[in-house]
Order: C-alpha cells, then structure tokens, then sequence
C-alpha cells in the first residue's frame, strides 16, 4: 500500500494505492491519527488506487471519524469501487462517511 | 461453467495473508470471475485467517491452517481448517450498524460483513479442529 498526503487550501489529502488489509492498515492508522492529532480537520481519502479493503481498514476510518467528530471535522471518501462502497453501506458508514465520485466534488463537500 | 480447485497450506503468521490473497486472485482470474466475487471471497478469507491467528491459539508454537477452494457449477465453497481453539463465527455477536460515530465500538465488523457478502457459512468442531465452510452462489449478484 502507496499513502500520499497533499494539504490544499486547509484540506488534508490521502491518497491510497494498493490494498488495505490487515497488514497495512496499521500504516495508514499511524498517518491519519497523527494528520488529526496536529489540527487536520478536513479530510479527503481518494480511494481511486485501492483495489481492496478488509474490516482492518474500515476500523481505521471509523476510528479517524470518531476522533474528528468531537472537533466538528469530517471525513469525505472519493473514486471508491461500487463492490467496496457495498461494504461501506453494509456497515453502515453512511450514517458518518459520505461518499462522493470524484476528488473534485470532496473537496467541495468536506 | 468452468470447474477448478486450490488448496492453500499456510501458518498463523500475519505475513501469509499476502501469499493467501494472490494466490486467490491468481485462482478467481483464471476463471474469469467478476471483481466483486474476487474482492468478496478475499475479504471473507481474510477476516477467518485473521480472526484464527488473532484468538485461535494460546501457545507460540506455528500451526497449519489448511484452505481449499472448489468452483463447481456456479457455487464458490471454501473450507477453513484450523487447530486452534473451539470457536463457532456463526455464533459471534452482530455490532450496531445503525447507532450515530460517537457511540460506534472499533471492530467487530469483519465476520458480520462476511455473513452478509457469502451465501452461507457452516461451522463443524471436529476432533480437534474448527471446519468452517463458507459457500458463495455465483448466481446471488
């Protein structure tokens, strides 16, 4: 798994490439706890690049929106597959996560 | 529709789930199937091995964890053998899906969301092993 982070105009970018499991959730864990921990408030995570997800990183996700929901911040995911947007809405993310098509659109939205 | 079988024969170490999911993907594309069957049938594997090296066993000694997969008239099945202790996933409890962030537990989801993305899932104690089996109908999606 590939993380990049950009910061645009006061929005913090995560870029993922590869394959979220339980192997290297930790990884992306360690990032966005810590992009939190040092103010970051608006988040965009592109899911373009990720083929594959587990329970490992949904933890992470609800975990980082937990965190921000007590300092009013939010999380928007992008460009993520219909067969993993399922697994989202099974989990019932929606209720916290959106979801939008593009990167463009996120950071209109967060 | 095509037949095939696989039999993977891994340890309880963390490092094999990578071995477990390309030789699945290398299996599932040499049959063809959809990206959302092979993206399922991964997750569901994961979320078993994961939860068997994770609790199934007390002692540092390796053991084996034997998987076979067989494709057969549109029905995936796999089987998951494992020496650890008794554990039946069919018996774990189901997390809120439904209640706001603040009040959500960490974790738990990965055997629920595996119950809802197969058809059906067996548990068996048998002598000293856990036999799980998880079935996928092709035909469901």
């Amino acid at each position: 798994m590939e993380i990049t982070e950009q910061k645009q105009d006061g929005i913090h970018i995560f870029r993922l490439s590869g394959n979220l499991d339980s192997n290297t959730s930790p990884d992306f864990e360690k990032k966005i706890l810590e992009a939190i921990q040092n103010g970051s408030n608006r988040l965009v995570v592109d899911f373009e690049h990720v083929d594959y997800i587990s329970s490992a990183g949904l933890r992470v996700l609800n975990l980082a929106s937990k965190k921000l929901k007590r300092s009013q911040g939010k999380i928007v995911l992008c460009c993520v597959a219909d067969y993993i947007k399922e697994v989202f809405e099974i989990a019932g993310f929606y209720l916290f996560l959106p979801i939008v098509g593009s990167l463009e659109d996120a950071l209109q939205t967060v | 529709m095509s037949q095939g079988s696989l039999t993977l024969e891994v340890t309880n170490k963390p490092s094999e789930l990578e071995t477990l999911g390309e030789r699945l993907e290398k299996f599932c594309q040499a049959l063809d199937l959809p990206r959302k069957i092979v993206f399922q049938l991964r997750f569901a594997i994961e979320e078993v091995f994961v939860n068997i090296i994770s609790y199934g066993f007390r002692d540092e000694k390796e053991h084996r964890i034997r998987i076979t997969v067989n494709h057969e008239d549109g029905v995936l099945v796999m089987c998951i053998e494992d020496d650890g202790l008794p554990f039946n996933p069919l018996e774990s409890e189901a997390p809120d899906t439904a209640c706001p962030v603040e009040d959500r537990k960490i974790g738990g989801l990965g055997l629920h969301l595996t119950k809802h993305l197969m058809s059906e899932l067996h548990y068996r104690r048998l002598g000293e092993k856990n036999v799980l089996t998880v079935k996928k109908n092709l035909k469901d999606d």
